[in-house]
């Protein structure tokens, strides 16, 4: 198993009450997605938790786990990362992609030669953003992710075709 | 209290110039400006400018629904990358 098959989604901020309920930070975009990813597994895969979210806490969730029984046991949790497998995501529609999808993809100008590789990807409000790093740049450079600049992204190879406007990479 | 409207938008005289300059030539370019305080106009719908944040420039693509902010706004100073989880991107 890669470590694109398993996506973080939550961590354990500790225990909550005094019942064996763990206090639960989610990453998801949607927060209460995280109950809907089946179950959740530990990094290395060995431990795996059902979660049941009991109510809505400051900065998180409040949640029982299957076989955490006692206040200890969730104690005993306390910074436990808890990952989905990349397959119960959702498919999504043409254009649209998981931003761990999209994270690792080797950046190509037009004319074959390499940019770099995707860091992140942002959205400041006015489009999203590809982070993209690569030999021979100083910071990393920010592309808009549209179909003019990006108009080929291909996941099955790993690769993302780039047309980057005038100024956007400091060889311009 | 709010600026009157009888003065008009601010913007910064340079950034028209260069979005002027930039719709004439209808190269496919990055603005690069530092004036985060301008507003954004109607004439800037459909550039691209890159709006300093104090250590870059961020490309921001101007659209109809940004009219009337300022440039600043889509620009963040400080850098959060949080965890990708299940987020999702949407190329337009």
């Amino acid at each position: 198993m890669t470590d694109k098959d398993l996506i973080c989604v939550a961590a354990i901020a500790g225990s909550y009450g005094v019942r064996g309920e763990a206090r639960l930070k989610s990453f998801c975009a949607i927060p209460e997605d995280v109950a809907n990813y089946g179950a959740l597994t530990s990094e290395d895969g060995a431990k795996s938790y059902t979660l049941t979210i009991t109510r809505k806490v400051k900065n998180g969730f409040s949640a029982r786990l299957s076989g955490v029984n006692t206040k200890e046991e969730a104690d005993a949790l306390k910074g436990l990362r808890l990952y989905a497998d990349r397959s119960v995501l959702p498919d999504l529609p043409d254009d649209e992609f998981y931003h761990t999808d999209l994270i690792g993809l080797e950046v190509l100008d037009t004319g074959g030669i390499s940019l770099g590789k995707i860091r992140a990807v942002h959205d400041h409000g006015a489009g999203d953003l590809l982070e993209v790093f690569g030999p021979g740049l100083k910071s990393t450079v920010l592309l808009p992710f549209t179909r003019e600049i990006v108009p080929t992204v291909d996941l099955t190879t790993g690769r993302v075709i780039a047309d980057p406007p005038e100024g956007l990479f400091p060889d311009d | 209290m709010s600026r009157s409207v009888w003065k008009g938008p601010f913007v910064d005289a340079y950034v028209l110039k260069k979005a002027e300059k930039a719709r004439e030539s209808s190269r496919n370019e990055v603005i690069k400006i530092w004036s985060r305080r301008s507003t954004i106009l109607p004439q800037f719908v459909g550039l691209t400018f890159g709006v300093y944040n104090g250590q870059k420039h961020i490309p921001v693509n101007v659209s109809e629904d940004m009219i009337g902010q300022k440039f600043g706004e889509y620009s963040p100073t400080r850098t959060y990358y949080g965890h990708a989880a299940d987020k999702k991107a949407k190329r337009k």
